[in-house]
C-alpha cells in the first residue's frame, strides 16, 4: 500500500511537470514567418486556431510562395507582411491544388474565413510523375481526410499508417503537445530534423562536403526532362479535378481568391515547355479559375532566367521583385 | 592492519561500499527517496529523450533538383 501511495505521487509530479511544460509550449511558442518544413498536425490546429487568421491573406502555395532555398524573411509572403500586408504563409514544401484544396477545407472546417486566399497554380503539379501529384503533406492528410468526400479520397494515395501503434501515437500527439510538436521543436532548437542530422549538416560545412555539394547543385536543364507532362489536361488528371473542387469551394465559400500563374524559367526549361502544350495548360487551368471567379494573375513569364534558382524557385532578388508585383495586385 | 570497513570486504566490493559513503551519492538517493523529485526527474528524462530522439516521422519526400 505504502508503496502504491509512493508511485501515486510520482505519477502525479510527473504528470504535473509536464502539463506545465505542454502549458508553456501553448504560452510561448513564437509565431513563425512560415511553416517548419516539417511541421506538425499539433502545430497546425495551433495555427488555426487563432483569432486573427480571419482578417488575414493566408497564402496556401507550394514551396516557390513558401520561399524554397532563401530565408523566411526573403520569401514573398515575409516581404509582403514587412510592408504592412496582414499575411499568413501556410504554403509548404510539397504543395499542390489537391494540398491547397485540403488546406483550406481544413480552415473553413474550423471556422476560419480568411480575407483572402492567395495561392499557385504550378504546371509541373499537373504531371502524375510530381511528387505531390496525388500525395497530401502528413500532416495536411491527417487533419485533412476525415472532411474529405469519398470521391475525393479515392484520387489521393493515403499515406497515413492505420496500425495500432500508429493510431496510438497520432492519440498521444492529439492530448500531449511536446510529443505531438516534437518535430517542431527539434527543428526550432536544432534547424534539421534531429540532433544526429544536425551534427551530421555541421560535420558536412566544416569538412567542406556542404559547399562542394552545393558548388555541383547547377539546375541544368536535362534534370527536368519528364518534369512536365504536357498531355492535354482532362478531368481525369487528379489535380485538375482538386482546382474544379478548390473553384466550388472559393465559390460556396463566398471567398475572395488569387490564384497565381507560378513564375517558369523558360531560358531553363525552353525545351521542354516552351510549346503549344504548355500554352494549352496555362490556358485550360486559367479559363477554369476564370469561370469561377477567381482573380487569375499571370506570372508564368514575367521573370528572366537570372531572377531564378531553378525551374520555379525565385531567388532572393526574384521573390522581391515578385512580392513588389504582387503588393500592387493586392492593393488593387 | 586497519581494521576499517575497507579491510573487511573482498576487494571488488570495495568501489560500491565506498560509493554508500559518498556523500553526493547519499544525497542524491535522499532527494530520489522524495516521489515528488523522482516525478520530477522522470519527467525531464522524458522531455530530453523527446528533445534529442531520433526523428522516426515519415517525411514528405520533396524533390529537390
Amino acid at each position: 500500500m505504502q508503496f502504491l501511495v509512493f508511485v501515486g505521487k510520482v505519477a502525479i509530479a510527473m504528470v504535473l511537470a509536464l502539463g506545465l511544460v505542454d502549458f508553456g509550449l501553448r504560452v510561448f511558442w513564437p509565431s513563425d514567418l512560415r511553416l517548419d518544413e516539417n511541421f506538425s498536425a499539433p502545430l497546425l490546429t495551433r495555427i488555426i486556431a487563432r483569432d486573427d487568421l480571419q482578417k488575414r491573406i493566408v497564402f496556401l502555395g507550394d514551396s516557390a510562395l513558401w520561399g524554397y532555398g532563401l530565408d523566411a524573411q526573403d520569401a514573398v509572403p515575409s516581404l509582403l507582411a514587412a510592408q504592412g500586408f496582414p499575411v499568413e504563409n501556410l504554403s509548404y514544401e510539397g504543395g499542390s491544388i489537391a494540398n491547397t484544396y485540403a488546406m483550406l477545407r481544413i480552415l473553413l472546417a474550423h471556422g476560419v474565413r480568411p480575407r483572402m486566399v492567395v495561392f499557385n497554380v504550378n504546371i509541373k503539379e499537373f504531371s502524375p510523375g510530381d511528387s505531390a501529384y496525388r500525395t497530401l503533406y502528413p500532416a495536411v492528410e491527417q487533419l485533412a481526410w476525415p472532411l474529405l468526400a469519398p470521391a475525393e479520397r479515392q484520387r489521393l494515395d493515403h499515406k497515413a499508417k492505420t496500425t495500432l501503434d500508429a493510431r496510438l501515437d497520432r492519440r498521444i500527439g492529439g492530448i500531449w503537445m511536446l510529443y505531438g510538436m516534437r518535430s517542431d521543436i527539434r527543428e526550432r532548437i536544432f534547424g534539421a530534423a534531429d540532433a544526429a542530422t544536425a551534427v551530421d549538416d555541421r560535420i558536412h560545412v566544416l569538412s567542406g562536403e556542404a559547399q562542394r555539394a552545393a558548388r555541383a547543385h547547377i539546375p541544368t536543364g536535362d534534370r527536368f526532362l519528364g518534369t512536365y507532362d504536357l498531355t492535354p489536361l482532362d478531368g481525369e488528371n487528379v489535380e485538375v479535378f482538386f482546382l474544379r473542387r478548390l473553384c466550388e469551394l472559393v465559390k460556396t465559400a463566398h471567398l475572395h481568391a488569387v490564384a497565381i500563374l507560378t513564375p517558369t524559367n523558360h531560358v531553363l526549361l525552353h525545351e521542354y515547355i516552351d510549346t503549344p502544350d504548355y500554352d494549352a495548360q496555362l490556358a485550360y487551368v486559367t479559363k477554369m479559375m476564370d469561370a469561377a471567379g477567381l482573380t487569375v494573375l499571370d506570372d508564368d513569364r514575367r521573370f528572366g532566367t537570372e531572377d531564378f534558382l531553378d525551374n520555379d524557385h525565385l531567388t532572393a532578388r526574384g521573390n522581391a521583385l515578385w512580392a513588389a508585383q504582387l503588393a500592387r495586385a493586392l492593393t488593387q | 592492519m586497519i581494521d576499517d570497513e575497507y579491510s573487511r570486504v573482498p576487494s571488488a566490493l570495495a568501489p560500491r561500499v565506498a560509493l554508500r559513503h559518498d556523500p553526493v551519492v547519499a544525497m542524491l538517493g535522499a532527494a530520489l527517496a522524495n516521489p515528488f523529485v523522482l516525478g520530477l526527474v522522470i519527467a525531464l528524462l522524458a522531455v530530453l529523450m523527446i528533445v534529442f530522439g531520433p526523428s522516426t516521422d515519415s517525411r514528405f519526400i520533396y524533390t529537390d533538383f
